[in-house]
């Protein structure tokens, strides 16, 4: 067991290392930042003389070698652009999309599950119909329609909710909700697989036929063991939320490391983007990690003992 | 496959209302598609400055009706949400296929050849899935620019390593039974043996992840042309439609609401669509 | 650093959880207001004065520091920490400096200071982007207990209108820190004083009692970062904010019936106009590159897409900058005309490739697309992001398209700031070569005396209007909206001291 996560530790340390390599050299082949620092009207010798203070002007090797270099004295370098370390200003900024990310979540498997395990209850009666319809809609909902939907009914025309920015946890409602919907729908199939699925197994039948009712046996034992699938998707389901996040970020005008990418992607801010695909990755990497290991605890003979 | 096909002449009459609604809405957002010039009552690139934001229903003074009203230059609504219908299913079709062929071929590959080759394409699979798409489209458009044909490229070549992983599973299953040893030994070469043999017998599961990205891939396409790094204006598409309207959204709501509703109808139609037809097609991984 | 994450972590969930704060605004009568709230498009990049300079970073960092002579509101360089000055010849000027200005920390600034402010911008070692607009400058010494003396590599007249730039940094504070934390944590002599940052959300500051004008108008001052325009307006009309910047030109108009709310516009020395290749492509004879000047219909773009916000001009200057001759005839709306001229060039459905980025108005690249459509030309727009369309504008000619728009400022208020670098053969701009041009602003730039620089220019614009490398189009708005207690008078460079905002009705 512990020679296999570390071995699937290694690998992820590969891939991270990969992912940071490939963004580097795109990155530079892209130009560089010098053009957009400079004023209007400065000379050729001036953006000249400023390209190669600042290091662009050297062989893309070379600059790889020596971002190597610094990453080995885990110096991730200054932004060309705000002249303060790439790594505070992620910090900075991380919490926010933390904060989105967390409100996403809890709306997906809040909403999602119930809405799951009622789909797998109820199956085959009309309600079950009107659940998959609304599931479908969540799923078929890109999520910059949902968020201008929402700054729309809830922001302009109700007035309830701030219609972006982040004065408060009011602020925090309509952004989590245009995340979470698609989430959701994963979930709440999810849910319903894996409730489907225990309702068919014996244990279920024997309850019943000893007379308790279908909610407590769902209560009792079902929903422990659909839990564990439940949250390997979960884990999953984080990578796709801050993919997502990057466009609920620009909607909502949230300041987290979505908006910034996108922005430092722009201006060029090399090594503030490195920072941010190296969390990124990081955080993809290990929860494919957790939901590989949260596969090998389900491994049939250790399911059947628990049970 | 043949069998489906056999039960589906056969079992017309037994398909839903629900998906025969949902097929109707897709054909007519196909026909328009395809018949864009001929269906559009206007221009979509002729602009009237002077005729900006106009509501639905407007008509101006040569008797010109603009159903869906003028978007901030002008230009009739209707016709630039009927070309952009062009934009968002070509891209779709077309990534999906680029995915499909690169990912199904390196998974083959990956399973047949094993050694080395598994290895170095099964990492590469690991790293391309530890980058998040968006930012990986919207580093290559920094580098390449945007545009049509790099879109689809760049949608299809984050796509790939899904079709990946479900070829090469499926190829191990495949490559163990008799008939493919049998071919082996008869003499054929590698290329032979995973098109005519291996191929047919994984294409099911392999079209079930296909119809699973197509509504993915539209809602790609949206979003990066949403964040400008799409299909470029003038050129009509419903994210680029709808981003260049979200400033407007309390005055001159329709520019944001109308290619909103067209792309969920499309992107909901597609997903029943296929969510049915994967029930049939492997129902292993059934939704109902 | 796990510490300070959490630390921040900890912070940003205090913050959402704190309740929004809600301003009353004009509430209770004569009871003071207590905090001023701008709602800004972008946060700053650094809070360094001698380092970036984009509008938003010096709209914030203008109000911690003083700078050596400012502009009053008719545009005049007037005094501020330099309290008079005198030639000593052609490259020497020696200023006085005042007396009684303490920066923030308590020391009192003195001569030792701008000198070291002065030489610190031009230090290669801070690697400045804003050192290509002092390079002039060769030496400051403080000269005696309250003069500095300065010298210019020559002549140079725009030497003041560059001055309006530069802050007054504390020499001892600078040194103490280090670069990286007085970026951070940033010490000016200026009315407010800096008193949290947190980037990308907001920057807020406190009134520096010592300061030497007198008390600042409001205790304490909020710039809030807010990209969407939308939400910027409802801010205002909620009166979370108090005054927003960068308003387009629907909003302003949107707003106009607004009892709560007021529009505040200026014309500005940002000048809108159409870069045309003179060097490559179909536009490099002069016949087209007149046909496109009679294209485009000036006036319809600026009523139509610019509401009004926007004056027509007929060189690439606008009235706002020193250099501006209103004699020079432009080039009148004339499409019959246009295409003539095309037909005599045998452009008739020329190629042309029209370069943008999302720095510039899509509308009006649409729309000027549309106008040159209609003469019989072949427009097609490429649209880049902004480094590759900086790196090809400003690369070979044949690289740099047919057409791009331009909204051009030097914040110098002086046409050397803008005709010399987007005409003169050499520049990084200039797809454009005639030595009779060149002669004339190298010429301009050398010396002092008014009335010699102003002839220079007008033979110069007079060259451009036969050549047509660039079509003026309009002289650009600055517009601000703000609660209506607001009383603050907008200036054609874009400054924003808050210093100089009143509060009531």
């Amino acid at each position: 067991m512990a020679r296999f996560a570390a071995w699937r530790l290694l690998q992820a340390g590969i891939a991270v290392f990969g992912v940071m390599t490939i963004v580097f050299v795109i990155m530079r082949f892209s130009g560089d930042p010098t053009l957009l620092l400079v004023p209007e009207g400065a000379s050729r010798e001036h953006v000249d003389a400023l390209r190669r203070e600042l290091g662009f002007d050297r062989p893309v090797i070379v600059q790889y070698g020596a971002y190597l270099a610094d990453l080995l004295r885990l110096d991730f370098g200054n932004s060309v652009v705000q002249r303060v370390p790439a790594v505070d200003i992620v910090a900075g900024r991380i919490p926010y999309t933390l904060m989105l990310a967390g409100g996403a979540l809890l709306i997906a498997f809040g909403v999602g599950v119930p809405v799951g395990v009622a789909m797998a209850v109820w199956r085959g009666r009309a309600a079950e119909r009107l659940l998959a319809a609304f599931v479908l809609v969540g799923q078929s909902m890109p999520t910059f329609l949902s968020g201008i939907l929402l700054i729309l009914v809830f922001g302009v025309l109700l007035g309830w909710l701030p219609t972006s920015g982040t004065g408060g946890l009011s602020s925090l409602v309509l952004p989590s909700v245009a995340l979470g919907a698609v989430s959701m729908s994963t979930f709440a199939r999810m849910a319903r697989i894996a409730v489907v699925d225990e309702l068919g197994k014996d244990y279920v039948r024997a309850g019943r036929a000893r007379g308790l009712s279908a909610g407590a046996v769902v209560m009792r034992h079902v929903l422990r063991n659909a839990a564990i699938p439940v949250v390997t998707i979960a884990a999953l389901e984080v990578g796709n939320l801050l993919a997502g996040a990057v466009i609920v970020e620009t909607v909502f005008a949230w300041p987290g490391i979505g908006q910034l990418a996108i922005q430092s992607i722009q201006s060029r801010d090399f090594l503030v983007v490195q920072v941010i695909v190296l969390f990124v990755s990081l955080v993809y990497v290990l929860m494919s990690l957790l939901a590989d290991l949260a596969y090998a605890v389900l491994d049939p003979r250790i399911r059947l003992h628990g049970a | 496959m043949r069998a489906l096909a056999l039960q589906g002449v056969r079992g017309v009459r037994t398909i839903p209302a629900g998906i025969l609604l949902v097929a109707v809405i897709l054909s007519v957002i196909a026909a328009a598609a395809l018949l864009a010039p001929l269906v559009a009552p206007a221009d979509p690139s002729r602009q009237a400055l002077l005729a900006r934001l106009r509501p639905p229903g407007f008509a101006n003074a040569a008797g010109q009706t603009f159903w869906f009203g003028t978007d901030d230059l002008g230009r009739d609504l209707l016709s630039r949400v009927i070309h952009g219908a062009r934009a968002s299913l070509l891209v779709a079709l077309l990534s999906v296929s680029v995915s499909l062929t690169v990912g199904s071929m390196l998974g083959m590959l990956a399973a047949w050849f094993r050694g080395w080759v598994e290895v170095a394409i099964m990492r590469f699979v690991d790293i391309m899935l530890s980058i998040p798409a968006i930012l990986l489209a919207v580093l290559t458009v920094a580098v390449l620019g945007p545009g049509f044909v790099k879109l689809v490229l760049v949608l299809g070549l984050t796509r790939w390593p899904r079709y990946t992983r479900v070829a090469y599973a499926q190829t191990l299953q495949v490559a163990s039974l008799p008939f493919i040893k049998a071919a082996e030994i008869g003499g054929a070469g590698a290329g032979r043996i995973l098109l005519r043999h291996v191929l047919p017998n994984i294409a099911g599961p392999l079209l079930v992840v296909a119809t699973a990205e197509f509504g993915l891939m539209i809602l790609f396409e949206a979003g990066l042309s949403f964040l400008g790094l799409g299909i470029q204006p003038p050129q009509p598409s419903w994210g680029s439609i709808m981003s260049a309207g979200r400033q407007y959204v309390e005055r001159a709501w329709w520019i944001t609401v109308f290619p909103g509703a067209c792309l969920f109808l499309l992107v909901f139609s597609v997903n029943v669509l296929g969510d049915w037809l994967r029930d049939r097609l492997d129902p292993r991984s059934r939704s109902r | 650093m796990l510490k300070r994450a959490l630390g921040i972590a900890l912070l940003a969930v205090g913050l959402a959880a704190a309740p929004s704060s809600a301003q009353v605004s004009g509430q209770g009568g004569g009871q003071a207001k207590q905090s001023f709230v701008v709602d800004l498009p972008n946060d700053a990049a650094t809070l360094d004065p001698h380092l970036q300079w984009d509008t938003d970073s010096y709209t914030i960092y203008r109000n911690l520091f003083d700078n050596l002579v400012t502009r009053d509101g008719a545009g005049k360089i007037v005094p501020q920490i330099a309290t008079a000055w005198r030639y000593l010849d052609d490259t020497t000027i020696e200023f006085d400096i005042r007396s009684g200005v303490t920066f923030h920390d308590g020391s009192p600034l003195t001569a030792e200071d701008v000198a070291f402010s002065i030489r610190r911008i031009v230090d290669p070692a801070l690697k400045s982007p804003q050192l290509s607009q002092f390079d002039q400058i060769v030496s400051a010494e403080a000269s005696g207990p309250a003069k500095v003396t300065l010298k210019t590599r020559t002549p140079y007249p725009a030497l003041f209108p560059q001055l309006v730039k530069l802050s007054i940094v504390p020499k001892a504070a600078v040194e103490r820190l280090g670069d990286q934390a007085f970026n951070l944590a940033p010490v000016g002599s200026g009315p407010y004083k800096l008193l949290s940052w947190q980037k990308g959300v907001q920057t807020a500051l406190a009134a520096h009692e010592g300061y030497w004008r007198g008390k600042p108008p409001f205790p304490s001052v909020t710039f809030r970062v807010v990209p969407d325009v939308a939400t910027r307006v409802a801010d205002l009309r909620t009166g979370r904010a108090d005054m927003v910047r960068q308003l387009g030109p629907d909003e302003a108009a949107a707003m106009k019936g607004d009892g709560q709310l007021q529009v505040l516009s200026v014309p500005t020395e940002r000048i809108g106009y159409l870069f045309v290749n003179a060097l490559a492509g179909p536009t490099a004879d002069v016949r087209v590159r007149r046909a496109i000047a009679h294209a485009v219909d000036r006036s319809t773009l600026i009523e139509a897409l610019l509401q009004g916000f926007g004056n027509p001009v007929n060189i690439v200057l606008t009235p706002a900058n020193f250099g501006y001759v209103p004699e020079v005839k432009g080039y009148e709306f004339d499409p019959a005309k246009a295409r003539a001229l095309l037909k005599e060039a045998g452009a008739e459905g020329a190629a042309l490739s029209f370069l943008t980025s999302p720095a510039y108005d899509r509308r009006l690249v649409e729309a000027v697309q549309q106008m040159l459509q209609d003469v019989g030309l072949k427009v097609e727009i490429v649209a880049l992001d902004h480094p590759t369309f900086l790196r090809r504008r400003q690369g070979r000619p044949d690289e740099a398209g047919s057409l791009s728009l331009g909204r051009w400022s030097c914040a110098c208020q002086d046409a050397d700031g803008v005709i010399f670098p987007l005409f003169r053969s050499g520049g990084l701009w200039s797809k454009y070569s005639n030595p009779a041009y060149d002669a004339e602003v190298d010429a301009a730039r050398r010396i002092l005396d008014e009335k010699g620089r102003l002839g220079h220019y007008r033979r110069a614009f007079e060259i451009l209007r036969e050549d047509v490398p660039g079509v003026g189009l309009y002289q650009d708005f600055a517009i601000y909206a703000a609660r209506k207690e607001v009383s603050w008078t907008p200036t054609p460079n874009e400054a924003f001291f808050v210093f100089d905002v009143k509060w009531g009705r």
